[in-house]
């Protein structure tokens, strides 16, 4: 009787797992493709780790049913046999039934509503999760009634005296059982290890013949058809890129973004449309960077183009003197790509355009400022001067407008 | 039938155990110190001897050919003669063997820290050391052999097994790695160029991993761990599957140190299955050595020997699964150049090589000098001590890894780039220091062993010669049926032919069309030859350690290409001899360092790096700026360089330094103009030269697309 029960409960186990996967996978394909995951779903994935831990708690549960179902079993076969199987059996076929009926009525559900939504998922769907956790719910305290009956018929056996054969006889099952453990592995019991002996002896190490653990060789080939499929995807079938695709497309991806971004932000400033910016504000944030980055290990904190008292690598910003034009425009170019070969970086990559305008103004205001102690000497590198007139913040301010004309014309 | 009487020679372990503890203690303090410096640089001592870029490769090979080589020859010696019942098969030849591989360790520590390296991990000793290390190679070959040949056991124990295959593959992967054209006496160039370098040397890389770490350390844990544990081996059948599948595949899988490199797709493609199908010959290996102690846990928790035993194969599996993973395309693209790679090769070298070496101190110690070990309690003070030092040690590297790497591939919505490459390395100092912190206890550990150990011996009386007595090998005509693996393991030499051929099938295939097939090298025009001032300047970057720092290679990805420029080309370094890859980013790609900066900001960076970018970790290069360039050897070089297909025009070797000379002058000129008064046969003029070379030459094809692109 009881090992008719040991095996509807393992039936009942492996219905409900495959049961359960099906249901996790049908909303996904009924979705079809225009839903990218029901990963995305809180709500679904909420259901999905509440159903995966509900099912750890039942598989658990059936263990502990199956052992204890297990131990009373052979004390059932002793005379005296209680009629306590006829207790748990309705109890086990209930449950099972109710999976079934259960089964049926979500298939149908499945099928009918796929309209309305819940909680941001198909209505279908929802319905079918909400129906699998509470049939687990359900299940799991039927499993509790049935552990709690055995074992409390245990508890009340206990009371009996035993003897010193019926310890020694446990410990020897106990030697003899498997754990899932080893089961999983495929590992014989430790008392019968002396039928693996191959009978090898180096040195005294002996060498048993324990079969492959199951998992470890279907693992195995596992990654050997991994392998083939990897192989056949990118070098037979080129459904998968070479690295130089993935390239461009992870560029052309972000390139779309990031004018998208700038389309919205309305900062899409250049050579030609930058100007003098005079705020405080945008100062400041020049200042900043020009200091928080590397500009002032060339061209000194102060712009003088002096590092730690040496004259450094780069010119004095503060002078008169340019070596690729002093115009806002210049400059923003000159930070923007660089100049190739005399050590100035492009900093495009480095800095959005509204940082380099930032950072380019800043510059321009430093030309005031003649204050400085250490100054580099007069017209530093000065082969290609562009000298600006007397009357230059005058002239920064017409730049200004007319680029501020020509952007508002552009517009 | 008659027992025979002989003698275990246990004088020669000894000898590579002492080597084993002094020469860990050392590679140890080479790294520690090396780690110091990341974070401190000043810690350098602005000593050319002690910079990082000569000091890592010191603490590598330290740490594999004279802390793990020497306890792997202190394993195979004391194990090969109790499983093989006969003393080693010449003493002789065993003192040459330990002498030998000494000596060529101290040579070794003196010539890399002169600064003589062949620029290639792992590999990095020149040439007559290379041809040292072949020879002691085979002398212990001829010693391994007949000691097997006259064995009194009939078949071959697994641990034998392993010892044939290492030392049949080492003997390859050094022969074919170390081809290079000596052009004096401590210098020489590769065979290879370029991208073939590149394979082949992670060919060899990967495989001094798997053969030189892996291998033997299998076979010595075949032994010690049933041993100490006294319980069979869990699974013969095992044993042989994973044997075979492990020597197989483990040599097809160095190119997943190259992914998204400029070596063909194909080629990367295999290193990644290869990896991926590595992961169970690999585990095969752990689940033999921890099913072993199946019903012997309750011994792990009193016997330390055992626990070091027990982290040391846990590591080795985590590893070797940490190892396939990064193998992965997409998770590769993150952990490759971070401080990701760090922490695992620290798992596998802490915890698998070093835990395993002290294991079998602990355990062969006592029973070599018939006593007990001094205290238990130290060696589980010390086991503790080790297994914290390992997780400080990765677990900062693993963050620090992931981190940097999410930075280096941030952007801005605007599409910039979010973080400058100094903000990404000043960001996990921080961890650097911890890192270093875990080192140290490690190290702290391995004292208490030498204490332990030194007391031990203190104690007991050592047996030189150990009596041991055995049957004699009979010839049986006939063989009862035997399974086929058995018939194997009776016939030494047939085992080493067959390894051979297993592991010299993934080399060929991926090396041979890489060799010949044009198309996986496409050439590029305007790619030239160095001036012979560049020359002299790469080999004064191959010589200072640049490499170890600094990469020179672009990946195809979006960040890489707005940071540093165009991706890289295979067809840009087929004069590169050697490759200058690297693996590590501790500071930027260098791959387009050409004519990013000015003269005068080199010039002043080597002298002192935190005046150009304050901040920056690289150490000060200030013997540079007052080292003469050695111009007598530019004939030599230029010689060499065309017997390696380089194409000087013929005789150009003799008017090469006039050359050479002119762009000095013309480097000085210009350093002049920025206030900077410098000899022009300084180094640092040579080293400017080919800092303003690097990666430029693509530029003079297409040079309106760049601008267009903007």
């Amino acid at each position: 009787m009881l090992s008719f029960i040991r095996k509807t409960s393992k039936t009942v186990l492996r219905v409900l797992g495959v049961f359960l996967l099906i249901s996790l996978a049908t909303p996904v394909w009924a979705a079809g493709p225009p839903e990218p995951s029901i990963f995305s779903n809180p709500l679904a994935l909420t259901f999905i780790i509440l159903m995966i831990i509900l099912l750890i708690i039942i598989g658990i549960l059936a263990y502990i049913l199956i052992g204890a179902a297990d131990l009373k079993l052979r004390k059932e076969k002793k005379p005296g046999a209680s009629s306590a199987a006829a207790f748990v059996l309705p109890f086990l076929l209930l449950s099972g039934s109710s999976v079934f009926a259960q089964g049926g009525v979500k298939a149908e559900q499945t099928t009918v509503t796929a309209t309305s939504s819940i909680g941001g998922m198909a209505a279908s769907t929802f319905y079918i999760m909400a129906t699998v956790v509470f049939l687990e719910l359900l299940i799991i305290i039927v499993l509790l009634l049935n552990i709690r009956f055995l074992l409390k018929k245990e508890k009340e056996k206990i009371a009996e005296p035993v003897t010193e054969a019926e310890i020694a006889k446990v410990i020897e099952e106990k030697r003899n059982r498997l754990s899932w453990w080893d089961k999983f592995n495929s590992l014989r019991p430790v008392s019968q290890e002396a039928d693996l002996d191959l009978g090898h002896d180096y040195d005294g190490i002996r060498e048993l013949n324990n079969r492959l653990p199951p998992w470890w060789l279907y693992g195995f080939y596992l990654t050997i058809v991994f392998a083939a499929v990897y192989l056949w995807r990118f070098h037979v079938s080129h459904t998968g890129p070479s690295s130089k695709e993935e390239y461009e497309t992870a560029v052309a991806k972000a390139e779309l973004k990031e004018k998208e971004y700038l389309k919205t932000k309305g900062e899409n400033i250049d050579e030609n449309t930058v100007v003098f910016l005079t705020a405080k504000a945008e100062l400041d944030a020049g200042k900043v960077i020009y200091e928080k980055g590397v500009c002032s290990s060339c061209h000194g904190t102060d712009g003088s183009g002096i590092v730690f008292g040496q004259p450094g690598v780069g010119p004095n910003l503060t002078d008169d003197y340019w070596l690729n034009g002093g115009s806002i425009k210049n400059i923003f170019t000159t930070i923007k790509y660089g100049v190739a070969g005399k050590g100035m970086q492009a900093w495009s990559s480095t800095y959005s355009a509204k940082e380099m305008a930032q950072i380019a103004s800043y510059i321009k205001s430093l030309k005031g400022a003649k204050l400085p102690k250490v100054k580099d000497p007069q017209g530093e590198l000065y082969k290609e001067e562009e000298t600006k007139p007397a009357t230059d913040s005058l002239k920064i301010i017409n730049d200004s407008i007319n680029a501020k004309d020509n952007k508002v014309a552009m517009n | 039938m008659q027992v025979e009487k002989f003698y275990y020679d246990n004088k020669i372990v000894k000898a590579f155990g002492i080597a084993t503890v002094v020469f860990g203690i050392v590679g140890m303090l080479a790294g520690l110190w090396a780690a110091i410096q990341i974070y401190y640089p000043d810690s350098s001592l602005n000593l050319a001897a002690t910079t990082f870029g000569r000091l890592r490769p010191l603490h590598t090979n330290a740490i594999i050919f004279a802390f793990v080589g020497n306890s792997i020859f202190m394993g195979i010696y004391y194990s090969l003669q109790r499983l093989c019942k006969t003393r080693m098969f010449s003493d002789k030849l065993s003192w040459i063997h330990f002498w030998g591989w000494q000596a060529i360790i101290a040579a070794a520590a003196i010539t890399l820290l002169m600064g003589a390296t062949t620029g290639k991990e792992y590999a990095e000793l020149e040439w007559p050391i290379d041809i040292a290390i072949t020879l002691i190679w085979v002398v212990f070959g001829i010693n391994m052999f007949g000691t097997i040949l006259k064995r009194r056991e009939k078949h071959l124990y697994v641990a034998i097994w392993f010892y044939i295959a290492t030392w049949v593959t080492v003997a390859m992967l050094h022969i074919v790695n170390s081809v290079e054209i000596p052009v004096s006496f401590l210098k020489s160039y590769s065979w290879y160029a370029g991208v073939q370098d590149a394979l082949v040397q992670w060919w060899y890389g990967h495989n001094a991993v798997a053969f030189f770490l892996t291998t033997p350390v299998l076979g010595l844990m075949y032994y010690f761990l049933p041993k100490a544990a006294n319980r069979p081996v869990y699974s013969y059948r095992l044993s042989i599957i994973h044997f075979w599948a492990l020597i197989f595949i483990y040599i097809w899988a160095g190119p997943h140190h190259l992914l998204y490199t400029a070596l063909p797709d194909w080629a990367q493609s295999l290193g990644v299955v290869f990896s991926i199908m590595l992961i169970a010959p690999s585990w095969g290996g752990m689940l033999n050595g921890l099913f072993t102690l199946r019903g012997a846990w309750d011994k792990v928790r009193e016997d330390p020997v055992l626990k070091f035993m027990v982290v040391a194969v846990t590591c080795y599996g985590m590893s070797t699964f940490e190892g396939p993973m990064l193998s992965l395309k997409n998770v590769n693209a993150i952990s490759h150049f971070s401080d990701w790679t760090i922490a695992h090769v620290h798992i596998g070298g802490l915890g698998w090589n070093g835990f395993l070496a002290f294991a079998i101190l602990y355990y062969m110690v006592p029973r070599m000098w018939g006593t007990s070990l001094y205290s238990k309690k130290l060696a589980t003070n010390h086991f503790w001590l080790g297994t914290i030092g390992i997780v400080l040690y990765a677990v900062p590297m693993y963050w620090a890894g992931f981190e940097q790497s999410i930075m280096w591939k941030s952007f801005t919505p605007e599409g910039t780039l979010k973080f400058q490459f100094l903000e990404t390395v000043t960001n996990i100092k921080p961890l650097y220091i911890v890192r270093s912190i875990g080192g140290a206890l490690y190290l702290a550990g391995a004292f208490f062993m030498v204490v332990n150990l030194v007391k031990t011996i203190a104690k007991g009386k050592f047996v030189a010669n150990e009596e041991a007595e055995a049957a004699p090998l009979v010839k049986e005509a006939s063989h009862k049926k035997e399974y086929w693996h058995r018939i194997l393991e009776r016939k030494p030499v047939t085992m080493l032919v067959l390894s051979l051929i297993v592991v010299a099938i993934g080399g060929l295939i991926e090396m041979i069309p890489t060799f010949l097939v044009k198309s996986n090298i496409p050439t590029i025009a305007s790619v030239k030859p160095y001036t012979p001032l560049e020359l002299q300047g790469r080999d004064i970057y191959v010589r200072e350690g640049c490499y170890t720092c600094h990469s020179q290679m672009i990946r195809p990805f979006r960040d890489e290409v707005k940071r540093y420029g165009e991706y890289s080309k295979a067809g840009e370094f087929v004069y590169d001899h050697p490759f200058q890859w690297g693996s590590k980013r501790t500071g930027p790609d260098l791959a387009r360092e050409g004519g990013k900066q000015t003269d005068a900001w080199h010039y002043n960076h080597m002298y002192e790096p935190r005046s150009m970018s304050p901040g920056s970790l690289m150490p000060r290069y200030v013997w540079l700026l007052d080292n003469a360039l050695d111009t007598a050897s530019t004939p030599a070089k230029i010689r060499a360089m065309q017997t390696l297909g380089v194409p000087y025009p013929e005789g150009y070797d003799k008017i090469a330094n006039r050359d050479l000379m002119k762009q000095a002058d013309l480097i000085a000129a210009n350093l002049k103009k920025d206030k900077i008064e410098t000899p022009s046969n300084a180094e640092i003029v040579a080293l400017i030269a080919y800092l303003q070379r690097i990666g430029t030459d693509i530029k003079a094809e297409p040079k309106q697309t760049i601008a267009e692109n903007k």
